[in-house]
């Protein structure tokens, strides 16, 4: 660290690059005694899209579930290490969860719509943490599903349970959710998995806009959607991060033999 | 029809494709499924029919005021359903009252909050619970929570709510033990190891990343159970209380050692009272056949059948699928 801000060229290299948004550093997992990662290092930068790519029971859902430390909900999971956002650790147990959690927000594999009304699904993560005027609260809630185009497709039926829509639209849904709490990062494991083709395609547009905003991790076994989304590739194998660079690095030109073999079929 | 095509040979017709004797076919199996389902729908009516008919001089005596008539004296022969079904559904809605929030909360902590091995342990607990017959429950009652109520509750709220205008009435009565309340709590008890096991198995079934997009966007547990677990399992936790309310209903045994077997209507919870099931048990076998009151009694059969019927019937209206 001091080393580094010594030294002219690494700090303009430094200074260049948009500082991380989450850092981090000699990372450990367990489940139980079975060890899932194994002394992860690397940033997430701000304003960009990293993806994670690998085989399944590589890590890669297990890392994104420890930066909202979703794994505190079992028994038995722990982790070890740092990862600092914002200044603090997020391993930390004294910090607050409920915070920690507005401010990193989270989409699954599949749609998972909340038994209540459309309108009700933006607001409940909103009312948890703001105390926001009816009129404040429904600009909110046109605000996020404009983001997600989902606003001129559900506007005269607000009050209609989300079930009622399309798997496309419902995962639409739960992005606008987890934006409405205006987090920092936003987390996506496999978020197209259960979509169709052009449902995939709407929600790759999205993220193109929603980076601006947010600092993105999406987990996806998609090859061509990490080339097409990513700003940063990250390849993982049995635990450990095997390669990380840039996305077209990664998809012409990778280091490593294994990354290789992943992007091009070989394995996996 | 009449074109130059050659005349093909006709495929053999469908029917005759694969004939199979009728006790190698479907038909056999078709009929067998079907039989099974008459079956029920005959001892249904059969049930039915019996404490219709049974009761049925009970109703032409006495006019179908024989429901809200409170008064049953052998002596002179007049009956009345009135105080046994006050008795029954008092102590069932006791026993729900009690029940349903016990079992909700162990459910709950079965489910999303005990660590597994624990769980694992405290589930079988539970089960096995459901598993002990209502007579022992009865027992228990009798030896324990009689006595516990006479010499303790009964007491301490007498002295503490005897004098509150408006909660007087519920707490007054000679200390017996016996009682409306303590049926109530006994039922409480039995029905609640069943409803907890019907929660825990709708808990169960939850899907993980629905709770976990909710607990994602920042939710206490307090918050997801009430925003996303109950919204979401409700038709199974409707179902749960059902079942229990069915069960205490009808509750037999461990409602006669405990509830004090007087055919009487009041507001005081401590005092003696009956129920439906615990008065025909009792009243059964000195009934002479033929007799006004074994009719009456299988009214009363009739009418406990009906409150079933009607709890059904409410859960149904609950469950119903909402217009859109």
């Amino acid at each position: 660290m001091s080393e580094a801000l010594h030294d002219p060229s690494l700090m303009s290299q430094s200074t260049a690059l948009p500082e991380a948004a989450l850092a981090v550093r000699d990372l450990d997992f367990y489940y139980g005694e079975k060890q899932a990662l194994k002394s992860i290092t690397m940033d997430f930068r701000k304003q960009s899209v990293t993806a994670m790519i690998g085989p399944s029971g590589c890590g890669k859902s297990t890392l994104l579930r420890i930066f909202n430390r979703m794994y505190d909900l079992y028994p038995g999971q722990k982790a070890t290490g740092s990862v600092l956002f914002d200044g603090a650790n997020i391993l930390d147990p004294a910090l607050d969860l409920n915070m920690l959690r507005s401010r990193i927000g989270m989409v699954f594999q599949k749609p998972t719509p909340f038994p209540m009304s459309i309108y009700d699904n933006i607001a409940f993560g909103v009312r948890l943490h703001e105390k926001l005027s009816r009129s404040a609260m429904d600009a909110r809630v046109e605000d996020v599903l404009t983001r997600v185009a989902l606003w001129k497709e559900v506007r005269d039926r607000l009050k209609e349970p989300a079930a009622g829509m399309s798997g496309g639209q419902q995962q639409r849904l739960c992005i606008a959710r987890s934006i409405a709490t205006k987090p920092e990062v936003l987390l996506l494991d496999e978020p197209t998995s259960a979509l169709d083709p052009i449902s995939t395609a709407r929600i790759e547009e999205l993220l193109d806009e929603l980076k601006q905003d947010f600092t993105i991790a999406i987990v996806t076994h998609n090859m061509q959607q990490a080339a097409r989304c990513a700003d940063q590739v990250a390849f993982f194998y049995l635990g450990s991060l095997i390669e990380m660079d840039s996305a077209d690095r990664m998809f012409t030109n990778p280091r490593q033999k294994q990354t290789q073999d992943y992007i091009t079929g070989r394995f996996g | 029809m009449t074109s130059a095509a050659a005349p093909r040979t006709q495929p053999a017709p469908i029917q005759e494709a694969r004939k199979l004797p009728f006790w190698k076919g479907d038909r056999l199996f078709r009929f067998l499924v079907s039989a099974c389902a008459l079956l029920v729908l005959v001892s249904l009516g059969g049930l039915v029919l019996t404490m219709a008919f049974g009761g049925s001089k009970a109703f032409s005596t006495f006019g179908p005021s024989f429901v809200f008539r409170n008064i049953w004296n052998p002596v002179t022969n007049q009956y009345g359903a009135l105080a046994p079904v006050f008795g029954t559904i008092g102590s069932t809605l006791i026993a729900v009252l009690i029940g349903v929030p016990l079992a909700f909360g162990a459910a709950f902590w079965l489910t999303n909050i005990a660590p597994p091995m624990v769980a694992g342990i405290v589930g079988t607990a539970v089960q096995l619970l459901a598993a002990v017959p209502s007579i022992i429950f009865g027992m228990w009652g009798f030896f324990i929570v009689v006595p516990f109520m006479a010499q303790h509750v009964q007491p301490f709220f007498r002295h503490h709510f005897g004098h509150v205008p408006g909660i007087r009435w519920l707490v007054h009565g000679a200390p017996f033990g016996y009682g409306l309340l303590t049926g109530g709590i006994v039922l409480a008890v039995m029905i609640t190891p069943f409803v907890t096991a019907v929660m825990r198995d709708v808990f169960a079934v939850m899907p993980p990343m629905l709770k976990e997009s909710a607990y994602g966007l920042g939710a206490t547990r307090w918050e997801v159970m009430r925003r996303v677990i109950v919204p979401w399992s409700r038709a199974g936790m409707i179902g749960g209380v059902v079942l229990g309310m069915g069960r205490a209903l009808g509750e037999t045994m461990a409602v006669t050692f405990v509830i004090g077997n007087a055919n009487t209507i009041g507001w005081s919870l401590f005092a003696p009272r009956n129920t439906v099931a615990s008065l025909v048990a009792l009243e059964f076998p000195e009934s002479a056949a033929g007799s006004l009151k074994l009719s009456s009694l299988l009214a009363l059969g009739f009418i406990l059948m009906l409150l079933s019927f009607t709890t059904l019937a409410i859960a149904r209206w609950l469950l119903r699928e909402k217009k859109a």
